[in-house]
């Protein structure tokens, strides 16, 4: 998948690109913090189900979000571990954990056309535009909108499951 | 103007600082007015503001405090008096200054506001002549014309007679209360003149961004993990474990030092309320002395800013409501100013500030029909609560508001409001009054936030940090005729001493587990949340020196306290996207490295649907303990007759006084294995440990609740239930209260109190 001959064209953006499942997504690069192999997960339980859980990042803690999970593809197969992309967005941190770092491409803005269909559904909202290289499709996310509509998501914990124990 | 941005915010800082300068400066100068410093001072702090104005361009600044300094020079040159009226002009005027600063601030320009009038005032009040001092407040209403050489010339030709002076420069003369000279009116009397230091101040201190701070204690907070890791390192290599021991010990003195950048002096808020006294006073009509002490002591920078407000609002209170009018006060044969005093000092891990009155006090009549009223109490344990409970219904939410407030002095406007403030950030409030004498209000604030005691449960597979200031006690769960989870009309349960405590199973709440094991034989955390009690059911508690896989101990009904692991841990924002769940308060790294989810306690209580049950102060102990209930009656080493509840205790032992050893500070005695703590009973009543030869004494061990501790008394006289309802008493310390039993009065032995102190001694 790694394509290191892309043309790297003068002025334009730098992106991080990264696999997930069988598609490759890409970041901006000016947002991304770390990026990491493995970290000690630790369990959120109610938080939105794509946030896995959260992870410690030098003095902070980070909330993980599964990429695939976010973008509606099956769980990875337990071999694959994954990686976390760290990006800071608005002074708060996040991962993302995807399947497997790419390169980093340089592409001018106009070379960056509109989602296209072929898009599933559920990662439609965080797509902010596609970009033809050389031998593959790059998926442009916009981190920011990974974020938002997870915020929106909340589990309805709030139903008591009283009536599931009974007596003594 | 925009290349000067770094420069202009540095010129905002440093003109707020001089404000507050200004500020102290002018309260110091009507106590002794004719100090040529303090006036040299002032007028050098506004030249400095003028001069800087003119620098970046801001006119309207620069021409307000030019007519100050015109005022301040005529001051200094004694060509005119000190009075109300011109100290009244001055603090306009100040105020103006930061309404600008502020508006610079926001928008980058001066705004719209007109200052015209004030200048215009400023120039009047400075044009008026040595011979026509404060007597004269007409004179003041007069359209003066402004001093035409002085004054620039764009300030007057627009309004040359204005139709009505600045109403806030001449409040102080109109009010009808007859003029006193100012010294009474307000006085501040700091333990040390703030002058001196803040001059000193700037040669060893420098100004650090507190981003930069966080940053290095969270650089901190790393080392001190890699370091944990490093000591897990197994090795034979003796220089190694030298150089491990150096990084041990310079790591812990870095963290210590890391920390302590974050703690401020609470001089920051105090040094508001000379002005903000000064300004109530003359408000309310009062006279007021304001004695500030322990202005040096330190706390959270964070914290400073969350009890600035609540402490407004008790001085406020203490002015208005408490102090009385400077002729009342004469007829009550006090002195005609009142004294408000405003202290800070360190307590046990805490910060206690007292704001302290001389007034009236509280009505505690008006205060116990009106709880009676609401239906907080009815009037049969209303007229058995002693006064220093029935206060503490003023914190009660609405409580003061209309009849209270109207009919009589009402005190304690928005006294929840401050409650609720002050127990957000792990503090607590508390409110004590002697009629005529005045009331004191006592708020205990943590040290800090960032850095909690907290008490770590497992879960199902998970681990969960609780914070401890919240939890009461612990108890173990046994399927054999031990504490035991009971259904109750559909809700869960757990007997303790009678009181019937609300369960949450936090695997089923938490979605961890279907079946819940704990049930049978796991740890109920027994919290309290606001005024709610209620019990957290959780697998066990991780011990101290297991790392997450320890199992609770079977042996007796209840975990100790200090079996259990306290943590000391450093609370860190968990972000946007998991806060908003409302359950947890943030996360920290255990020092095994394991990231550990911090239970917002008060989130769980309102996510989950626990009947309501308000624990009202007179049910903590009296209610919860029947005629048939047997105790233990001793006498202390020092002869009082103390009583314990014979279900708490969990064995009697006689030892010599040799037999006690000391260690860490602590008296231990030694039984196998087994070392417990012992604590003298008359130091848990607040008496001083009888002597070091005490000879034969028994001990009265208590269970895990009370921290397991060994109670040393001299001699253990019966066990009987009391044939009196227990009293309640608040005065003595470590007494729940008095009953009678065998027809003798007998001091119950406080065991809530112990928890804490089982706490903070590991």
């Amino acid at each position: 998948m790694n394509s290191p001959n892309s043309p790297v064209q003068s002025h334009g953006s730098r992106y991080c690109c990264f696999v997930v499942g069988s598609d490759c997504f890409a970041v901006a690069s000016t947002g991304v913090a770390e990026v990491l192999r493995d970290g000690k997960i630790t369990r959120v339980p109610h938080a939105p189900e794509a946030v896995i859980g959260i992870i410690h990042l030098r003095g902070r803690i980070v909330p993980v979000i599964d990429m695939r999970r976010r973008l509606g593809l099956p769980a990875a197969e337990a071999s694959i571990g994954g990686t976390h992309l760290v990006l800071s967005l608005l002074d708060e941190w996040y991962s993302l954990l995807v399947d497997e770092m790419l390169d980093v491409i340089e592409v001018v803005d106009d070379a960056i056309e509109p989602p296209s269909r072929a898009t599933s559904e559920s990662s439609h909202d965080a797509v902010a535009g596609v970009y033809a290289d050389a031998d593959r499709l790059v998926h442009f996310l916009d981190p920011q909108r990974i974020v938002q509509s997870l915020a929106r998501q909340r589990e309805p914990y709030l139903q008591k499951q009283g009536a599931s124990h009974g007596g003594i | 103007m925009n290349d000067n941005r770094e420069f202009i915010e540095e010129f905002l800082v440093e003109s707020g600082e001089n404000l507050d300068q200004l500020d102290r400066d002018l309260i110091a100068l009507e106590e002794s007015p004719d100090d040529p410093q303090r006036l040299a001072s002032i007028f050098r702090t506004v030249h400095t503001i003028k001069g800087n104005s003119g620098f970046f361009g801001f006119s309207k600044l620069g021409a307000l405090t030019h007519s100050g300094e015109h005022l301040l020079g005529r001051l200094r040159d004694g060509k005119i008096q000190l009075n109300d009226r011109v100290t009244g002009t001055l603090y306009s005027m100040v105020d103006a200054v930061r309404s600008i600063l502020h508006t610079i601030e926001s928008t980058g320009v001066e705004g719209e506001q007109d200052f015209r009038e004030l200048s215009q005032t400023l120039a009047a009040v400075a044009a008026e002549d040595v011979d026509l001092p404060e007597a004269a407040p007409e004179a003041a209403s007069l359209p003066v014309p402004p001093a035409p050489a002085d004054t620039p010339a764009t300030l007057a030709p627009a309004v040359p007679t204005p139709v009505e002076p600045a109403p806030k420069a001449v409040t102080p003369s109109a009010s009808p209360a007859p003029p006193v000279p100012p010294t009474s009116r307000t006085a501040s009397v700091p333990t040390a003149p703030p002058v001196k230091p803040a001059a000193l101040a700037s040669d060893t201190s420098i100004r650090v961004d507190v981003g930069l701070l966080a940053s290095i204690l969270d650089l901190v907070g790393e080392l001190v993990l890699a370091r944990n890791e490093l000591r897990n390192v197994e090795s034979a290599d003796p220089a190694l474990e030298g150089v491990i021991h150096r990084i041990n010990t310079v790591t812990n003195s870095l963290q210590e030092a890391a920390v302590k950048t974050r703690m401020q002096p609470i001089e920051h808020v105090f040094s508001k309320f000379p002005r903000t006294v000064r300004d109530l006073a003359v408000a309310c009509g009062r006279e007021v002395q304001l004695v500030i002490d322990g202005a040096d002591t330190e706390l959270d920078r964070t914290l400073i800013e969350s009890i600035r407000d609540p402490l407004t609002h008790l001085v406020r209170n203490a002015i208005d409501h408490g102090i009385e009018a400077p002729a009342a006060r004469e007829a009550a044969g006090k002195p005609r100013a009142g004294r408000l005093l405003l202290r800070a000092f360190h307590e046990s891990g805490q910060v206690t500030i007292e704001v302290q009155d001389d007034g009236a006090g509280i009505p505690v009549e008006a205060v116990r029909s009106k709880a009676i009223a609401r239906g907080l109490i009815d009037a049969d344990g209303a007229a058995l609560l002693p006064d220093e409970r029935i206060l503490q219904f003023i914190f009660e939410p609405g409580f003061s508001t209309a009849a209270l407030v109207t009919s009589v002095s009402g005190r304690g406007v928005g006294m929840d409001v401050v409650k609720t403030n002050i127990e957000a950030i792990g503090g607590t409030v508390d409110i004590h009054s002697r009629p005529g004498l005045g009331t004191t209000v006592r708020v205990r604030v943590p040290l800090t936030l960032a850095i909690i005691p907290a008490l770590v449960v497992r879960c199902a597979t998970e681990r969960f940090a609780l914070p401890l200031a919240a939890v009461g006690e612990l108890v173990s769960l046994r399927a054999d005729g031990g504490p035991r989870i009971e259904g109750l009309a559909g809700a869960d349960v757990i007997r303790v001493r009678g009181r019937l405590v609300p369960v949450v199973f936090l695997d089923e709440f938490l979605g961890l587990r279907r079946t819940t094991a704990a049930r049978e034989n796991g740890t109920v955390v027994l919290v309290r949340v606001d005024d709610h009690e209620f019990g957290l059911v959780v697998d066990g508690t991780q011990t101290a020196r297991s790392d997450g896989d320890a199992s609770p101990s079977h042996d007796s009904a209840v975990v100790s306290m200090e079996a259990a692991s306290l943590s000391t841990i450093v609370v860190k924002p968990i972000g946007s996207l998991l806060a908003q769940l409302g359950i947890y308060s943030g996360a920290t790294v255990l020092g095994d490295g394991g990231v550990v989810l911090i239970l917002d306690l008060r989130g769980i209580l309102r996510s989950t649907e626990l009947p309501p049950q308000p624990r009202r102060a007179d049910d903590a102990n009296s209610a919860a303990i029947g005629v048939n209930d047997s105790f233990l009656v001793c006498r202390t080493i020092t002869g009082r007759r103390i009583a314990v509840p014979v279900d708490a205790v969990v064995r009697l032992e006689k030892f010599a006084g040799e037999d006690l050893q000391a260690a860490g500070g602590k008296r231990l005695v030694r039984r196998g294995d087994i070392f417990t703590p012992v604590i003298d009973a008359d130091c848990l009543l607040g008496a001083h440990a009888a002597h070091d030869d005490v000879g034969s004494v028994s001990l009265v061990v208590l269970d895990g609740r009370c921290g397991g501790i060994g109670v040393a008394v001299r001699q253990i006289l019966d066990v009987a239930a009391p044939d009196s309802m227990l009293q309640p008493s608040l005065a003595a310390p470590g007494v729940a209260g008095t009953f009678s039993i065998g027809g003798i009065a007998t001091e119950l032995l406080d065991l809530a109190a112990l928890v804490p102190t089982a706490a903070s001694r590991s």
